[in-house]
């Protein structure tokens, strides 16, 4: 409306003054509907985590008031949370370099000139589909120890059974054997476009020189690689580090504390307890965490554009 | 140019390690359907069955008619949630990219540069508050609870920017002599020419919102409201010591939707994935 009237005067300076205001106008209109939902679900819940973090703030208590720093220090002599802290930082790099590897031999074994090429494609991303809840299901009744298919096929290599889920020296690799059957798929179809994103000359070339093929993956593959080998090991430490439906549908963070994860700790604390005030601290900490690790990711991650 | 694909003695490894791969992904979930027609004694026995002897479809029955199983209301739950989700985040990413990738104005790179440092912070902080929203709005138990909170995707723009900076200039260069204002621009030049990006940040969030857990199972309480992963992870809590075959088979009879998709748009949804993925760098 506004930048109509203005336009009518016709002077050329106006006029292309118009132009950009117009632009920025419509750049906002643009923006607005994201930016209203992001101000209040991403901006001002994160502002009133990091608030409620100093307050005790009880759910079913009216009275909510100013503690400063204490639920940190609580958090710190929190046992609980290094417990936590500790099986998440287990269980994400058994799960992440687990996948990885996987990831790698399928996308390798699955990029060959070979039939059926598609065919397994499709059916090694099938895992990825199932939602935690269907995966940990049946992963639970593998891992039975009276009655469970894998003590079962270890009984013929004379493998005593073994407690997978129970023992809490053995539930956390189990948890992370289940999400490597689950996950690896993504990280699969990401290196298969890695992989064709590699000159087929250079494999002609170092054949011709008479490499082998354990040759050409080493010398190779692997190098040309390395940005997407960081790019799903990065990625993977990130969401795997945010795990919880396998612990919370396979184990309830059993037995005692042995798989308590991070954020189902989170849970715990605000929706079995209902402590938002020492959750929201408990909240942040992780956030933090996250970042940093990021920022790691991101540092990392630019560092390669320039080699 | 493209290899020449064959089954030569020199691909064995690779068929042998495939095969062995392929059995490693396909075992368990072909043992949890062959569980899903066992009996409750069957399933309890050493050694143990791998097909069922007496296929009963006894668990299957129970599944889908106990009272406090709801799996067809979960199934669309989880439908009419994630397809509202997925349209919300289309809806607000895709203007927002566009005003980003093609439209100058003042803040542009410094806003950006805020939602991208925002990816770095984890969506775990806003749990609390935004569940306090839901519960003050009287969002607890609605849709609205289970579409809105998540749908303004940092990544979703970050991504959707990506293409629509790839999008020759010409081509809106061209609609803008044909009297096109930013809406055409928009919505007759950059939307019809990144359809790809478009469904494959599509089926990414879908999937993804699809089979969340956590954020369902905080706002939502009722029997009717529950979506499947949450209706699963009450089915293992309700039935798991007594008649573990009914878990089997909730875990199973939920999964053939999903599976079924797939099947039918494997390529696509393969594709889509992957674009996704390759996207976010």
């Amino acid at each position: 409306m506004n930048s109509k009237s203005i336009s009518g005067n016709g002077v050329k300076g106006r006029l292309t003054l118009t132009l950009k205001s117009r632009e920025t106008l419509a750049a906002y209109a643009f923006l607005a509907p994201f930016m209203v939902f992001f101000s209040i679900f991403v901006v001002r819940a994160g502002v009133e985590a990091v608030r409620m973090s100093f307050y005790d703030w009880h759910i079913l208590r009216p009275m909510r008031p100013y503690i400063g720093i204490d639920n940190y220090v609580e958090l710190i002599n929190d046992k609980v949370w290094w417990i936590s802290l500790q099986n998440t930082v287990v269980f994400t790099a058994l799960t992440v370099v687990g996948t990885t590897i996987v990831a790698l031999a399928a996308a390798v074994a699955v990029t060959r000139p070979i039939k059926g090429q598609s065919f397994f494609r499709v059916l090694l991303y099938m895992p990825s589909l199932l939602s935690v809840g269907a995966v940990g299901l049946i992963w639970v009744w593998l891992l039975n120890t009276q009655f469970g298919i894998i003590n079962y096929g270890l009984s013929f290599l004379g493998i005593r059974p073994v407690n997978w889920l129970g023992d809490p020296g053995l539930v956390i690799p189990s948890l992370s054997l289940t999400t490597i059957w689950w996950g690896f798929g993504f990280p699969m179809l990401i290196f298969i476009a890695g992989l064709q994103g590699i000159p087929e000359q250079l494999y002609e070339a170092a054949r011709i020189d008479g490499g082998s093929n354990r040759d050409l993956f080493l010398y190779i593959t692997l190098p040309l690689l390395r940005p997407t080998i960081l790019f799903v090991t990065v990625t993977g430490v990130i969401s795997h580090f945010q795990v919880y439906g396998q612990p919370f549908i396979m184990t309830t963070g059993g037995p005692g504390r042995s798989s308590y994860s991070l954020i189902f700790y989170l849970y715990q604390i605000a929706w079995t307890a209902f402590r938002m005030g020492y959750g929201a601290a408990v909240a942040v900490c992780i956030a933090v965490i996250m970042a940093v690790m990021t920022s790691v990711q991101f540092i990392v991650l630019s560092r390669r554009i320039e080699y | 140019m493209k290899p020449e694909r064959s089954i030569l003695p020199q691909h064995t490894i690779t068929y042998v390690f495939l095969t062995l791969l392929g059995l490693f992904v396909v075992f368990p979930m072909l043992i949890a359907v062959s569980q899903s027609f066992m009996t409750n004694q069957e399933v309890n026995r050493w050694p143990p069955q791998i097909i069922p002897v007496e296929p009963t479809l006894q668990a299957i029955h129970s599944v889908l008619t106990q009272q406090d199983l709801r799996l067809d209301l979960w199934l669309r739950n989880s439908l009419i949630a994630a397809t509202g989700y997925t349209a919300a985040v289309l809806v607000l990413c895709a203007p927002a990219a566009f005003a980003f990738a093609r439209l100058r104005f003042p803040g542009n790179n410094i806003l950006f540069g805020f939602l991208l440092v925002t990816i770095m912070i984890p969506s775990q902080v806003t749990l609390i508050p935004n569940y306090l929203l839901m519960r003050d709005l009287q969002w607890l138990d609605t849709f609205n609870a289970l579409v809105f909170p998540g749908a303004a995707n940092v990544f979703g723009v970050f991504l959707l920017r990506q293409f629509f900076i790839q999008v020759p200039s010409d081509l809106e260069e061209a609609a803008v002599l044909d009297g096109a204002g930013y809406f055409g621009r928009f919505w007759h030049v950059i939307l019809p020419l990144s359809r790809n990006a478009l469904t494959a940040l599509g089926i990414f969030v879908f999937l993804f919102h699809y089979n969340d857990l956590f954020w369902p199972f905080i706002v939502t309480n009722s029997l009717e409201t529950r979506t499947l992963p949450v209706g699963l992870a009450i089915l293992n809590s309700s039935y798991a010591g007594q008649y573990r075959p009914m878990v089997l088979s909730g875990a199973v009879l939920s999964s053939i939707p999903i599976l079924i998709v797939y099947i039918i748009f494997q390529r696509q949804i393969i594709q889509g994935i992957t674009l996704t993925g390759m996207g976010g760098r």
